[in-house]
């Protein structure tokens, strides 16, 4: 198994790109990234994996004028030829007027973010977990899903004198277990540690879920009140990062949050901020132009307190970059990787024990923006949706398409779970967050499983 | 670099391997965005390596690794070996491979001018042009235009004798204009959305799109979008542009056909489908207007190639016929489970994923017509053009599209425009709906680069031919 490089040799590699010549500047960003996923379907073991990659992208700045280039020959060699092959796009474009400078040299939280034991993780030992979750289906029915274990080092160097590097870690097991009379059950943990993954747990989690999501029923589509488990939650989340949450997003007018500054966009319960430093989720300390990342304060109390940004963004606001420029050129502007909703004090079971007629969902499957500046989206339920009656879950029902705005629903929210997960989205990150239970959730539409 | 491949190859045979191949691809990226006279975006990109697939035990093995050096490649392949033996811990049907001539050659998509070679002024001068004319147009927030180029080269070998040499080059561009104002946002994009219409094709192609004499229109369109009737909710018939159909086709015909996930093989991410091997022959999928073709030799196609990732020849393989289900998309591997042989669709992202069942071009046959002749024969109903979104549950059954924009069609005529247009739909009932499809002069083979699927995740290049349609009984505007 390989090792990461260590600064030392990340740095022997971008100093020809730093040395680049008739230049205003440049930064390097180095990542490399070594790790094997263990796939599974039908209860065994089909599409195994193990790969090992490395990148090094070169932009170079010439009086406002950029260009990057990249290349995954990890080497001294690779970076000086992306670094000339950079330096010859910014002889043909204009100036970018925001420009705002490469990131000064600032010291960067330390975070002890990787284990080698995760980083050495064999496919014996994630074969050995598989076995351990499949284990736990009853007879007729079946696993399937994905055990990773994955380790990155990131670097950033620049002309300027800034230069960060950081290794870190990460297990994920995630599992959909079906079988029986129709009905699914999902489960999943995120961990930067190995030794944090219950493979057991993971799979009597999901195969409980799918024994109690059999014969589900038709329901008519509708509005309904809804406690959603963080699976759920992840999704409105996660969408909000993209839609939402950027600085030049919402300083171009293109976000729900645009304008609204100071104003009340959600329940007073809900504060919603990215903190990639929190040993509570799976962050490295700087942005990908080396600018040192910073708790930001999203929504609070369910007040909008302002975007994200990267350097960029921030000169455009007039304020201070946050640490969360994603890899350029990216023209998306700034993202936040890292995102938390804070937990309250209820129980899934009060949440349940409240609602007189309502849904339970598990998660939501590949949904969509409907609708960017009323934060509105579509989706399906999946894996497990329950029609809620008197206080209590009665039977399974067949998946909803809904179609929702984000905002609206986390002004509808009355209860938030006390606990929280790392909680995956099909399209984003993970984000730490408690089950919420809205008083009205749009469905529209129905499926036929 | 076939030498490299080979070595790999023979390196997994020593270390226990009873079937290996190997594939070292070398892509190439350049991707320009220009928005409002200013430089967004420009990058290059690179990336070489070799992935390494074995069969022990009828147990799979992959591993990948970026640094091709004799004692790396020997690492690399005892590593896919212990992964395979690693998967025998939990015991299933051993994998075995319908049989495959070993094929021997090499295969270049055809093309006019390198798009690589092409100056960065010109292109750099095609994408200002292009957002100037469309910034002309009063009250637009954002003209942009975007240019993506990619090459790709891969050799490889297998243990059964195979020895293919392949480069693809793909060219893109197209514009997007972005209105703002009053709680709305609205976009109209050519020729398509999501940075335009990309094929196999060389810079000839980018020349003929034509950016700069759309520009106006594309951005004037957005504008008027700000201040159009929200599209209304009620049931209608419903004529799709090319481009939107190109994406109905994959989402809710092109996915459901992959037979890994008939299977279950892909079950715990993006789902499995609405069909069933005992579908073949039986299940009509849609109206007998439809016929559908996975065909990887149609020049131009995102999804073309000589061989697919695992040797197998390019194919034409009829999907529907007539609006019967007729056959899936099929690999070496799962084609066994029905007792035929593969389809040649496995393709995988770069050199660092093993290959899955991916599209090709799948593509509607057209019938007859124009779109002005769909409209012109519709007395009541509604235009939706370019994609605007995409949802569809996880076996492929409900869907909910949205579309840029939308226009009322009464007495055969597009009258008024509507933002903000979606429909929504149950797959099968849906194409069983479409009561025209449009002739040759109105189909298009789109490029969708940007298809997602496995884990680890992989994007694939897929292509799409689509001629406009209409579909009766349709739920439009959902809120």
């Amino acid at each position: 198994m390989p090792g990461a490089f260590g600064p030392d040799e990340v740095r022997r590699v971008a100093e020809p790109a730093l040395e680049l010549g008739g230049v205003d500047g440049v930064e390097v960003l180095l990542m490399h990234e070594w790790g094997g996923l263990t796939r599974f379907a039908s209860s065994a073991i089909h599409q195994s994996t193990w790969r090992e990659d490395t990148a090094v992208r070169v932009r170079v700045v010439s009086g406002g004028r950029i260009g990057v280039s990249a290349t995954n020959e990890f080497s001294p060699e690779g970076a000086r030829r992306a670094a000339e092959s950079a330096r010859e796009m910014v002889q043909v474009v204009a100036p970018d007027p925001l420009f705002p400078g490469l990131a000064p040299p600032r010291p960067v939280p330390e975070r002890d973010g990787f284990d080698e034991a995760t980083a050495s993780t064999t496919p014996q030992a994630r074969a050995e977990g598989v076995a351990a979750l499949v284990a736990q289906c009853a007879p007729g029915f079946e696993a399937a899903g994905a055990f990773e274990t994955l380790a990155t080092e990131i670097a950033v160097a620049n002309t300027e004198g800034q230069f960060c590097w950081a290794p870190s870690t990460q297990a994920s097991l995630t599992t959909v277990v079906t079988g029986g009379e129709g009905g699914s059950g999902f489960a999943e943990v995120f961990a930067g540690r190995i030794a944090e993954v219950d493979p057991e747990a993971v799979g009597r989690r999901a195969a409980e879920k799918a024994r109690a999501s059999q014969n589900p029923r038709d329901l008519d589509a509708g509005r309904y009140p809804v406690v959603l488990e963080p699976s759920a939650v992840a999704t409105p989340v996660g969408f909000l990062a993209w839609i939402g949450f950027g600085g030049k997003t919402v300083l171009e007018g293109r976000s729900c949050f645009s304008g609204k500054e100071g104003r009340q966009v959600a329940a007073p319960s809900i504060s919603i901020y990215d903190n990639a430093t929190s040993p509570l989720t799976l962050g490295i300390p700087f942005d990908f132009e080396g600018v040192p990342r910073s708790r930001v304060d999203l929504i609070e109390r369910g007040v909008f307190r302002g975007p994200v940004h990267d350097l960029r963004s921030a000169k455009q606001a007039g304020t201070q970059s946050t640490g969360h420029a994603l890899p350029p050129p990216n023209p998306e502007g700034p993202f936040p990787l890292n995102l938390f909703l804070s937990p309250g004090d209820a129980t899934l079971e009060e949440m349940i024990a409240s609602t007189d007629r309502g849904l339970l969902v598990t998660r939501f499957h590949y949904s969509n923006v409907v609708h960017p500046v009323e934060s509105t989206i579509t989706g399906m339920t999946r894996d497990g949706t329950f029609l809620i009656e008197r206080g209590e879950v009665r039977y399974p029902v067949k998946n909803l398409r809904f179609t929702q705005s984000i905002l609206e629903a986390l002004t509808n929210t009355t209860m938030i779970g006390r606990d929280t997960e790392l909680a995956s989205e099909f399209f984003f990150s993970a984000s730490r967050v408690p089950a919420l239970k809205v008083e009205a959730f749009n469905f529209t539409g129905r499926s036929d499983h | 670099m076939l030498d490299v491949v080979r070595q790999a190859v023979e390196a997994a045979g020593a270390a226990g391997a009873d079937y290996a191949d190997a594939r070292v691809v070398r892509e190439e990226t350049e991707s320009l965005t220009v928005r409002n006279q200013e430089m967004e975006g420009i990058d290059r990109a690179s990336s070489e390596g070799i992935g390494i697939r074995v069969l022990v035990a009828g147990y799979w093995g992959f591993a990948a690794t970026a640094r091709m050096d004799e004692g790396e490649i020997a690492r690399t392949a005892a590593l896919a070996v212990a992964i395979a033996r690693a998967a025998s811990r939990l015991p299933r049907e051993p994998v075995s491979l319908t049989p495959v001539e070993p094929a021997t050659g090499r295969w270049d998509s055809p093309m006019q001018e390198d798009p690589f070679t092409v100056p960065l002024e010109e292109k750099v001068a095609l994408l200002m042009e292009a957002t100037r004319r469309m910034q002309l147009v009063k009250g637009l927030a954002f003209a942009e235009g975007s240019i993506d180029l990619f090459r790709r080269r891969s050799w490889f070998a297998s243990s059964e004798g195979a020895a293919i040499e392949q480069t693809t080059v793909q060219s893109g561009a197209g514009i997007e204009a972005t209105a703002i104002g009053d709680g709305e946002m609205q976009r109209r994009s050519f020729p398509n959305s999501f940075r335009g219409h990309i094929a196999a094709a060389g810079w000839e192609h980018v020349r003929a799109l034509g950016l700069g004499e759309e520009a106006e229109r594309t951005a004037t369109e957005a504008v008027e979008l700000l201040t159009a009737t929200e599209c209304p909710s009620e049931r209608t018939t419903l004529v799709l542009d090319s481009g939107q159909v190109a994406l109905q086709i994959h989402e809710s015909i092109g996915h459901p056909v992959e037979l890994d996930r008939v299977l279950g093989m892909e079950e715990a991410y993006a789902g499995s489908s609405l069909l069933s091997p005992e579908d073949r022959g039986r299940l009509r999928y849609a109206s007998d207007l439809v016929s559908i073709t996975a065909d990887a030799t149609l020049a131009g196609g995102l999804g073309t190639f000589g061989w697919d990732d695992e040797g197998v020849p390019a194919q034409r393989v009829p999907i529907i016929v007539d609006g019967i289900f007729h056959g899936f998309l099929s690999s070496r591997e799962t084609a066994g489970a029905i007792d035929q042989t593969s389809s040649g669709a496995m393709r995988a992202d770069g050199w660092q994923n093993r290959p899955l069942i991916r599209m090709t071009n799948v593509s509607i046959e057209p019938r007859e017509g124009t779109l002005a002749d769909i409209v012109g024969d519709t007395k009541d109903g509604i235009f939706m053009a370019t994609n605007q979104s995409w949802s569809i549950d996880d076996r492929r059954v409900n869907f909910q599209f949205g579309c840029e924009i939308a226009w009322r069609i009464k007495d055969g005529r597009l009258t008024e425009m509507y933002r903000n247009p979606n429909y929504t739909g149950i797959t099968t009932e849906f194409w069983r709906s479409c009561d025209a499809v449009g002739g040759r002069e109105s189909w298009t083979l789109w490029g969708t680069p940007n298809c997602g699927k496995g884990q680890p995740g992989q994007v694939a290049r897929v292509g799409h031919g689509a001629a406009p349609a209409r579909f009766r009984d349709v739920q439009v505007g959902v809120r």
